[in-house]
């Protein structure tokens, strides 16, 4: 160590002791139970926050307050619920799953349905933000897949139900990519430049273990993810990788050759296409073996919905077949239903022959990994890995 | 007549330097020693006036944006990057008694922008800032020097022009660019026409030239705008002044024109490049390769994704503290130019 790294170093110490110490800092370990498809978890219910009674009438008048994503519900099927039900319906969205918690632990702020990913059910559950679900009014949960009926990260769906599905693979232009189908393109001098990443830290080192053959997408060892982030950077010098979460779009125009995205991108990509253009120049690869990852979303009901009932008739109707279909023509992200299958998908025209691999299947869903909740600790070093790769590292 | 120098006759407009012929006032001791102030007084920085007490309350407004606006977020983010983490949510839990500041996340990310990960990110940045501000003096200068000098009757409409950009929103200015720049766009089909080159420019795959470009177009009216206001404001009976004296409009404008623009030029390049280092929409748009990240691209990685807000908030100070030093240069220079002047 030189003498200006050794001063440095001394003075950035220094600085650290200088803080006092608060109790209940954060420990770097999990506050909440990490579930795992192998140790699922039924999340803790408090006396507090108790489910709807049975049997009761929805709520009416006034507005039914929805937390989502932008774009990822079909606002002709609020809509149309709505007008059934006599509420105007709200739509307030998020950019990710750190902005929707902030915005459902601000003072005074209600919203009546919530669309969370698993990942974060656990915590919002310990951190009383969710209300049980009174399943009695969720009769629709039947058509889910068998394994979201009571899934891994909220045994006996105490507060959620599932609601989209999707893989995470590799879209590409089938006009100029005809062969080395596999993770391999993205790793393919051929079409550098027009090469893109999912832009999550989680996906992107995932994509890289996978790719060398790693199942171990939920580690926390350090050395682990450091080796994720090297074979990333690999991709800087010699493909000149970008991030992004607009496949969708990118593919379509041309601009992306490749483009590592979810499942649902690819579907939506049909309707983005330039005038002229056929949806067959649109591919999707995913892997047929357990080197893949799968991903679901879900729907609960926020603790401080002003309409529970109504909130538990809108899951419900989501979860209906034909409401669902709806929806996924909208939003191009299917719903876990059982009645979706990739055949009645390109029978129906939702895609082309070349996107039925988009279609996840229950069988998709259960061979598959999945990226789980780590502890804190291990998400900063996920984090600065990305961070690190992000920064042409 | 703009009555700068506060006399009554008008000279003949001299050639070269200048041209527009508006400033009538002999060039005297008082005139100079007044500044750009027009006024026949020597300039009094300091000292209380009669209805100081006016001022102060006409000044409480200021004073009270400033407070809010700018003080107290800026606090809001030390306690953030000082502060706790949630363990539940793991969110940022803003620490907002000193006494209990924990500055490991500050040292993490000095060490880091020091002697790690981010010192190049930061060494790229202080290059993309500084051709990019380079390009604007460039282009910039000229423009304003015209119009300020050389437009006449058509000034206002040239400055109309220079903003009209301005006019239209940000993104779908960059946007446009974005179809103007794509590998079978526009600006390739020319260059490619005209034989310049032999195969399309990769514009928008990670290319450093197109990020420095794309600030400067974002930017330049920043600075053409105040070096405007200065360049109009130099009595041209300065310049006449140097040229009676035997200079050529060349030495007239480096020995004259370019002095007495320096303030000018140091406000301009002060408000251009403190939004490009916070800039990190425009690289997003036009890059997104990690061969081009800027410091403003990691404080949004931070702050908008993941569980690490207090790194963002900490860079943000960092940033926020480099800035400070190129404003305290901009303050001493300026305050240095304007006693050279007086």
């Amino acid at each position: 160590m030189d003498r200006r790294r050794f001063l440095l170093v001394s003075a950035l110490a220094a600085t650290a002791a200088c803080g006092g110490e608060r109790p209940g800092r954060s420990t770097g370990s999990s506050a909440v139970p990490l579930t795992r498809t192998d140790s699922p978890g039924a999340l803790p219910l408090h006396d507090d926050i108790p489910q709807v009674a049975d049997g009761l009438s929805p709520e009416s008048g006034g507005v039914l307050k929805i937390l989502n994503y932008p774009e990822y519900v079909s606002p002709d099927v609020l809509k149309a619920f709505g007008k059934t039900h006599g509420v105007e319906v709200e739509v307030t969205t998020f950019n990710t799953m750190e902005d929707a918690i902030s915005k459902l632990r601000t003072p005074g702020a209600s919203f009546d349905v919530w669309f969370p990913t698993p990942d974060v059910i656990g915590k919002a559950a310990v951190g009383k933000l969710l209300r049980p679900l009174n399943k009695t009014y969720l009769g629709n949960l039947a058509n889910a897949w068998p394994q979201l009926q009571s899934p891994f990260y909220d045994e006996g769906s105490r507060y959620s139900v599932p609601y989209c599905a999707y893989t995470s693979g590799v879209g590409y232009r089938a006009d100029e990519v005809t062969a080395g189908f596999g993770y391999g393109l993205l790793w393919d001098p051929a079409y550098k430049g027009k090469a893109y990443l999912i832009d999550d830290h989680r996906e992107g080192l995932a994509l890289a273990m996978l790719k060398n053959g790693s199942r171990e997408i939920n580690t926390e060892d350090p050395v682990k993810i450091k080796q994720a982030g090297t074979w990333l950077s690999e991709l800087v010098p010699l493909m000149n990788i970008k991030t992004g979460i607009a496949a969708y779009q990118l593919v379509a125009e041309g601009q992306a050759t490749v483009h590592h995205c979810w499942s649902g991108d690819m579907i939506n990509a049909q309707s983005y296409l330039p005038k002229g253009v056929d949806a067959d120049v649109l591919g999707y690869w995913y892997p047929s073996d357990d080197l893949g990852v799968v991903g679901t979303d879900s729907i609960a009901v926020p603790a401080s919905a002003t309409k529970p009932v109504l909130a538990h008739l809108l899951l419900n109707h989501l979860l209906d077949p034909a409401v669902a279909q709806e929806n996924f023509s909208f939003t191009g992200y299917q719903p876990a239903l059982s009645a979706i299958t990739p055949e009645k998908m390109v029978t129906d025209e939702f895609v082309t022959e070349g996107l039925k691999s988009a279609i996840v299947t229950p069988e998709v869903y259960a061979r598959s990994q999945q990226i789980f909740q780590i502890s804190p600790a291990a998400e900063a070093v996920w984090l600065d890995t990305w961070s690190q790769f992000k920064a042409g590292q | 007549m703009s009555g700068d120098g506060g006399g009554s006759t008008e000279p003949p407009e001299p050639p070269g330097e200048v041209a527009r012929g508006e400033h009538a006032a002999p060039v005297t001791a008082s005139s100079r020693s007044a500044g750009l102030q027009g006024s026949s007084k020597p300039y009094r920085r300091r000292g209380g006036t009669r209805g100081g007490g006016l001022w102060v309350l006409l000044a409480a407004p200021g004073t009270f944006w400033l407070v809010v606006l700018f003080a107290v977020p800026f606090y809001a983010i030390a306690a953030v990057a000082f502060g706790s983490t949630d363990p539940v949510f793991n969110a940022p839990v803003p620490e907002w008694d000193p006494r209990y500041w924990d500055f490991t996340a500050f040292s993490e990310i000095l060490t880091r922008s020091v002697t790690g990960d981010l010192r190049p990110v930061f060494l790229r940045t202080l290059l993309y800032v500084a051709l990019a501000l380079g390009l604007c003096v460039a282009i910039g200068y000229p423009v304003a020097y015209y119009v300020a000098r050389h437009a006449g009757r058509r000034r206002a409409l040239l400055l109309g022009l220079i903003l009209a950009p301005w006019w239209v929103n940000y993104l779908t200015r960059m946007l446009a660019w974005l179809n103007l720049l794509q590998d079978d766009g526009y600006v390739n089909d020319l260059l490619m026409f005209t034989r310049i080159v032999d195969e399309p420019v990769r514009w928008l795959s990670g290319n450093p030239v197109t990020v420095v470009l794309a600030l400067v177009y974002g930017y330049i009216p920043f600075f053409i705008v105040p070096l405007f206001s200065t360049l109009d404001r130099i009595d041209p009976l300065l310049l006449e002044a140097a040229r009676d004296l035997g200079c050529s409009s060349r030495s007239a404008f480096w020995h004259v024109t370019l002095p007495l623009s320096r303030p000018g030029l140091l406000t301009a390049s002060a408000i251009t490049a403190l939004p490009m280092f916070g800039d990190y929409y425009t690289n997003t748009l036009v890059s997104g390769s990690p061969t081009t990240t800027m410091i403003a691209n990691q404080i949004e990685f931070y702050l908008l994704g993941g569980t690490r807000k207090e790194l963002g908030a900490s860079l943000v100070l960092l940033l926020s503290a480099l800035l400070m030093v190129v404003m305290v240069y901009y303050l001493i220079s300026s305050r240095r130019a304007e006693e050279g002047l007086s």
